[in-house]
């Protein structure tokens, strides 16, 4: 039998992890869930504050129109802006892919709407006879 | 003198080595913390897109369309149903509310107006009732 002689007593000190496990994947979470990791297709525009029609969305994203403040088209963030001919050309190329193809348009509130006018004209040509234009909820 | 709990109780206590997977899981936190952007709600706006050359073609119809121009009147971006001008959108909704809902209802968007003042008129009819709504763009 082994006694610890009092002055040398080996301290552990075990400090209990549990509850900051917990917490932190919890965090993880809901940084996982929130996460947006299709952000490339938007672009940072003001979107007209409107409830839109409180539709779900889960349904496929598609592709994203982006016209902003001054009226550049992006397609994505990575990539220069584009101009209505060549969307046009995008667009030609969609739809012989997919029958019904989903198009969102997110246009700044702030964009003239012969911009705008002009997509839609773009999107109609090209025999897309709907489109999803994006609204931002308010708060 | 006392013995330590453990063998004082007689069990076997298992202590897990936590501290890689809590680096892990620490550095997967703040990737996420880092990478996340808390976007705000959006939502949509499904209007049935039309040309003017197509809208045109179903003039010879029984019924009266009901149009709603949003144009510039006197530099005042404006909601012109009929005869009537309107410079709100409660205004537009409450005359939209009046009409028959089943005949549909086309939105026109001109020159000089912007997208959420225009967006805001196919809310409007949506508020009031339309499922069948059209945007024509104007030359």
């Amino acid at each position: 039998m082994r006694f610890s002689p009092k002055g040398k007593r080996e301290r552990r000190l075990v400090v209990e992890l549990t509850s900051m496990v917990d917490i932190v994947f919890l965090l993880i979470i809901f940084f996982m869930v929130t996460s947006d990791f299709a952000r490339d297709a938007r672009a940072e525009v003001d979107l007209p504050l409107l409830q839109g029609e409180r539709a779900e969305q889960s349904e496929e994203a598609g592709l994203f129109i982006n016209i902003d403040a001054e009226g550049n088209i992006i397609l994505s963030t990575s990539e220069s802006p584009v101009t209505v001919e060549q969307l046009a050309d995008r667009l030609r190329k969609l739809v012989i892919q997919e029958t019904t193809p989903k198009v969102t348009v997110r246009a700044d509130r702030n964009a003239s709407i012969i911009r705008f006018n002009e997509v839609i004209r773009a999107l109609n040509e090209s025999g897309v006879s709907s489109a999803r234009i994006a609204t931002e909820v308010p708060r | 003198m006392r013995f330590s709990m453990r063998q004082h109780r007689g069990g076997n206590r298992l202590i897990m080595n936590m501290t890689s997977m809590i680096d892990v899981t620490f550095l997967l936190l703040v990737y996420f913390m880092v990478s996340t952007v808390l976007a705000s709600p959006e939502d949509r706006l499904t209007p049935t897109i039309r040309t003017q050359d197509e809208s045109a073609s179903g003039s010879n119809a029984d019924f009266q369309p009901q149009i709603v121009d949003v144009l510039m009147v006197g530099g005042k971006p404006t909601y012109r149903l009929g005869q009537i001008d309107m410079t709100s959108v409660a205004d537009l909704k409450a005359r939209l509310s009046g009409l028959p809902v089943e005949l549909g209802v086309f939105i026109r968007g001109g020159e000089g107006v912007s997208v959420g003042f225009t967006m805001a008129a196919i809310q409007a009819a949506r508020d009031a009732g339309f499922d069948q709504v059209t945007y024509v763009p104007l030359d």
